[in-house]
């Protein structure tokens, strides 16, 4: 059974379509990427699982019909969210902006905050400062680092690396794939870079216009000399 | 000078007090709640109600007040501000029409004429020839305590930071498992029962009267606004310029200017720097 399984999932704002029978599925400790360009509904879709915006369709996670469910019962359920605005709490420190994270775990502070500095030391040496002082690529450890207080079992990550250099890319890159490897955590990523996508997740979903135009592997998706021209640059 | 010192000492913690509950409904909820005088004078008359007509104890008449002013800001909630979700005008402009029915409902229960509460304490102490009544020594010390025990709260507890968390991105807040519902409702609940703390002392400093709403919420608008929203240490610094202020014109110049320089000061701040004194840049 599938850690989370989308069905012909829908999703619209006002009368504009965003979703359009999106169907995904993904196995416990899986990394999957959510590959489109921007508007084709990578970050719809990640609110929809969150419970964030009204859908039809089914979302499942180990089985169960968690549709239509609030935030607060996805984040119990074991969903984490790191979104690509990053919504911190701008005047806050790093660490009031972790401990909200630990809202609905509070019993796993201690242990949640040291993995948290372990995947990102600069957290600990910064965690007096407030983050609206950060750099982009501080406030995506923070992102990271408060979706991960809430013990999640699932990581919703959209847009890792957007507007990010080069160097802290592969940074995160390196910490995702610790969040798998180290601690068993199943992953959806959305990106716009297949290629970074493809570094990451043994899957790929491609998203057009609120539709799924295509899954697989990479090899796969290589093979589609079209897929490979618009998302590969090949 | 030294009696100007500890009257506006007095004064400026008592505006604190009553500030505090304004400022969080306007920083968490968003709401310029008009009708947050109504908490200040139901918590005085029911104070008044408690201790001075059915002779219960001081302390009771007091959680009574604090308890019917929770309960107040939990239905205006439940019952105004939700079902008016998004629209800040229509919640301002029906919370002060409650205002005014309360008033009414006041007038009719207590009747129109002002009423004086008995000390909190009674007795006087001359400090350096200032005469200072034990009852306003109380009621600053016991509204500093209730500041430094919000501050606390909001600094030190999950659910004060989940309300600074909803101040400042709500979808972040929703994202960690915070159900922004959940916390407004607590926001305004105590909200109400600092306005009633603040009713029952505001009325032990002056009289309780239906009208005794107005000026609180005038003070509470004015240390807000010039103080900038979301900071109780801005809102506590500006609760004593004001309290100063007042003071100080009543002692040098005529009590009649007591609320002019304030006013003035409104203005200056919202042109010089509209997001106050202490305020941040709102993202």
């Amino acid at each position: 059974m599938p850690l989370i399984e989308v069905d012909t999932l829908s999703a619209f704002y006002g009368k504009a379509q965003a979703l359009s029978d999106v169907s995904l599925h993904v196995e416990q400790g899986e990394t999957i990427a959510i590959v489109g360009a921007n508007g084709a509904g990578k970050s719809t879709l990640l609110d929809c699982i969150m419970g964030m915006v009204k859908t039809t369709g089914t979302i499942r996670l180990n089985g169960e019909d968690i549709t239509g469910r609030k935030p607060g019962y996805m984040v119990r359920a074991g969903i984490g969210y790191a979104p690509e605005r990053f919504n911190l709490f701008p005047h806050m420190t790093v660490r009031d902006n972790l401990l909200v994270g630990a809202y609905t775990a509070r019993e796993d502070i201690d242990k949640n905050m040291a993995a948290v500095h372990r995947l990102f030391p600069r957290l600990a040496e910064r965690e007096g400062q407030e983050t609206s002082t950060q750099s982009g690529g501080e406030r995506q450890m923070v992102s990271l680092g408060r979706a991960l207080m809430s013990s999640p079992k699932i990581l919703l990550v959209d847009e890792p690396t957007i507007g990010l250099a080069p160097k802290v890319c592969a940074e995160i890159a390196e910490v995702l794939k610790r969040l798998s490897a180290e601690l068993g955590l199943t992953v959806i990523i959305t990106e716009q870079n297949a290629n970074f996508a493809l570094s990451l997740a043994s899957r790929l979903y491609v998203l057009e216009g609120g539709h799924v135009t295509a899954t697989g592997t990479a090899e796969e998706l290589a093979k589609d000399d079209q897929l490979a021209k618009s998302y590969f640059g090949a | 000078m030294l009696q100007i010192i500890i009257q506006g000492l007095l004064l400026s913690g008592l505006y604190a007090l009553i500030a505090m509950g304004f400022m969080l409904i306007f920083s968490i909820g968003r709401t310029l709640n008009l009708a947050y005088g109504a908490y200040i004078m139901v918590g005085g008359y029911i104070y008044f109600w408690l201790s001075q007509q059915l002779g219960l104890p001081k302390l009771i008449g007091f959680a009574g007040a604090v308890a019917v002013g929770a309960i107040m800001g939990l239905l205006k909630h439940r019952l105004i501000v939700k079902p008016l979700k998004g629209d800040p005008v229509a919640v301002e402009i029906s919370t002060l029409i409650l205002a005014v029915i309360m008033q009414s409902a006041v007038v009719l229960v207590f009747g129109d004429a002002s009423k004086i509460l008995l000390p909190i304490i009674p007795g006087v102490v001359t400090i350096s020839g200032a005469q200072v009544t034990y009852n306003i020594v109380a009621a600053t010390l016991m509204s500093w305590v209730i500041i430094l025990a919000l501050y606390a709260f909001i600094r030190g507890t999950h659910t004060g930071r989940a309300m600074q968390a909803v101040s400042m991105d709500q979808k972040g807040a929703a994202i960690s498992g915070v159900d922004p519902d959940r916390i407004n409702m607590i926001t305004w609940a105590i909200s109400g029962g600092l306005g009633a703390a603040g009713g029952v002392f505001f009325a032990s400093y002056t009289q309780l009267s239906p009208g005794m709403w107005v000026a609180p919420v005038i003070i509470s608008v004015a240390i807000v606004i010039v103080g900038g929203i979301g900071s109780i240490i801005g809102t506590l610094i500006v609760a004593h310029i004001i309290g100063f202020l007042e003071i100080i014109v009543v002692a040098v110049w005529a009590p009649e200017l007591r609320g002019v320089f304030t006013m003035l000061l409104i203005i200056g701040v919202l042109i010089m720097r509209p997001q106050g004194l202490f305020g941040r840049e709102e993202h």
